[in-house]
């Protein structure tokens, strides 16, 4: 026992419920402070129906990765949820999409997380130092590797401090903007004159989903809580409802906020809030703090310790990017997903190094990308030819709604698969709004959300694919080159290339079950599967 | 402390219903664009309604 133990540690199921809420806002939390100035400079007086548009899609998504990973308490998240429900190469679509995601997040945090810390390192601002807000940000992202090669990793118990004073800070702000700026004739004023164009309305959208990615931490902290089916629902349905309202009371905000000390361009004309951001990828980067230090009363001290909490948090998430692609990339390997190599771990460390070091590399790549523009003329105008100009901020954020919207399209169509294909798991929690149905001989119930949901999320991938230009190049590449590179794979390792491995799935389930603490649901699920049994049985032979 | 999340939760309830009483008072002149504040009005209530039957159920209040 304790050699297989060695062998295949598993993960202590120490998190509670704070903890599992924590581990979730410390990802989804922080999308609002990259998400918020890029969706004000896109859809200016639109930017609230924006944030509610991706906000609704993203409440759909939130629940159907709630009932899944309280079903499937395990670490895979999104990919092993389509790949059992839809097969192999799907789950690998879905699972290398994530991985994008996970490259992009950390780069796009570590920059973010400078952006916030210029507010008062003004040093390391963009525009003017590129090249120290360059090294500042590789520097981050090649720290955060080594912490993670060597097993660094920040606490849950941080994490819930972080979490408990940002969702604090974000609250005072939020009160205090609406008690002391907030005027409702100003926001339908910007709606009215600041609406934009069809075009840039769909830009913003696209680009308001970023604010709410990370839903992978809600399967990966379910792998790691006790009794999940349970505790799970509880904190999901709590970190997506917050989550959307501060998307949601911020965008609104901003848009119809009376500034308390007058905000003026370099000629002394007055600006509305929202005007701060076009056209400034500085003021993109750091739009929460720069909004919280405008709140009256509250914004001298908000604009001490906004920028240096926002950098924390942004930090934090960029690590969830290091870590999280890293078991990813673990998980698609022990499914034969991705070649064995992205499962060996360190001797010394006992981390997986090599996936670390391997997608911490692609972030490292991603960022010379999004840099080089603000670091050599000649290539900002080559990308202002080919690429309408798009800054290095821009390129991050294509890709970020690229792979989201991918990877949240395929996880809809797993939530079908598996009510149809699975319908004898005990689902604990379900998403409302179900057909009652026959399929196969089996009771099921056809999920109406997931195809609301899925219809949303993909008419944001079309919007993506539609107005970001670097987006609709360089992301389905990535999808390409990992379907070349897992055909040569399965076809070297003689597995079935388009076709599924062959798995005991109800053994696996009874495991997982077991694993969780979930006794009840096992045994519920075990008495399911033989009065299906005996009713198959019955019928054949009557047959 | 269950007593104060109790109370966050009846805020958070009451204060998205003020958000939603504002949003109707103001749809005869905004028309569709309260549509957002309607929404954030209408999750700020189901956090709290959340929240709340959480309590009651760890209270025994309700199964």
């Amino acid at each position: 026992m304790a050699t297989k133990s060695r062998a295949n540690p598993e993960l202590r199921r120490t998190v509670t419920p704070w903890g599992s809420f924590s581990w979730g806002y410390s990802d989804v939390g922080a999308d609002i402070f990259v998400g918020l100035g890029l969706v004000l400079a896109a859809a200016a007086g639109a930017s609230n129906v924006a944030f509610l548009f991706a906000g609704v899609v993203y409440v759909c998504i939130g629940l159907a990765y709630t009932e899944l990973a309280a079903t499937y308490p395990v670490a895979g998240g999104g990919q092993y949820f389509v790949m059992r429900g839809l097969g192999d190469i799907f789950g690998f679509i879905a699972g290398w999409a994530v991985l994008l995601d996970f490259t992009i997040d950390v780069t796009l945090f570590a920059w973010t997380s400078v952006d916030y810390s210029s507010q008062l390192l003004p040093s390391l601002t963009n525009s003017i130092h590129p090249w120290v807000h360059f090294v500042a940000v590789f520097a981050l992202v090649m720290g955060l590797c080594l912490l993670n090669v060597v097993g660094v990793r920040e606490s849950t118990a941080f994490n819930g401090v972080v979490s408990a004073l940002d969702v604090l800070s974000e609250s005072l702000i939020l009160c205090l903007g609406f008690l002391f700026a907030f005027r409702p004739s100003l926001l339908i004023h910007a709606m009215q004159f600041s609406w934009p164009s069809p075009y840039q309305l769909m830009l913003g959208t696209s680009l308001a989903i970023i604010s709410f990615v990370g839903l992978e931490s809600i399967s990966q902290a379910a792998q790691e809580t006790q009794r999940p089916a349970s505790i799970i629902p509880r904190t999901s349905v709590a970190l997506i409802l917050t989550i959307l309202i501060f998307a949601l009371a911020y965008s609104n905000l901003a848009l119809g906020m009376q500034p308390w000390h007058p905000i003026t361009d370099a000629h002394g004309h007055h600006l509305a809030f929202w005007q701060m951001f076009p056209n400034s990828p500085d003021n993109q980067g750091k739009a929460v703090a720069l909004l919280a230090a405008q709140v009256p009363y509250y914004g001298a001290l908000a604009a001490l310790y906004v920028p240096v909490l926002g950098a924390i948090l942004l930090l934090i998430s960029s690590n969830s990017g290091v870590f999280g692609s890293s078991r990813i990339a673990y998980a698609m390997s022990s499914s034969n997903l991705l070649p064995a190599i992205f499962q060996r771990v360190h001797r010394r460390f006992r981390t997986p190094a090599i996936s670390i070091v391997f997608f911490s590399s692609i972030a490292v790549i991603e960022l010379v990308f999004a840099a080089v523009p603000g670091l050599f003329p000649a290539a900002a105008s080559f990308y202002a030819r080919f690429f309408r100009g798009e800054n290095g901020l821009d390129f991050l954020a294509d890709l970020y709604a690229f792979g989201a919207a991918t990877s949240y399209s395929f996880v809809f169509l797993g939530l079908i698969g598996l009510r149809l294909t699975d319908p004898l798991s005990p689902r604990k929690f379900k998403i409302p709004l179900n057909i009652p149905m026959r399929f196969r001989g089996e009771r099921v119930e056809f999920p109406i959300v997931a195809v609301i949901g899925f219809v949303g999320i993909f008419s944001i991938l079309l919007f993506t694919l539609r107005t970001h230009v670097l987006g609709r190049i360089f992301g389905p590449s990535w999808l390409l080159l990992g379907v070349l590179l897992y055909l040569a794979y399965r076809r070297y390792r003689r597995l079935p290339v388009l076709q599924s491995r062959q798995r005991d799935w109800r053994n696996e389930q009874t495991e997982i079950l077991r694993r969780s603490g979930e006794l009840e649901l096992m045994d519920e699920y075990l008495a399911n599967l033989k009065e299906s049994d005996q009713r198959r049985a019955a019928g054949s032979s009557g047959a | 402390m269950l007593l104060v999340r109790a109370l966050l939760s009846v805020a958070i309830v009451v204060c998205g219903g003020i958000v939603l009483a504002e949003m109707f008072a103001s749809m005869r002149m905004a028309g569709i664009m309260v549509l957002p504040g309607t929404v954030l009005g209408a999750a700020m209530v189901a956090l709290g309604t959340h929240r709340l039957l959480l309590i009651a159920r760890v209270r025994g209040i309700l199964r």
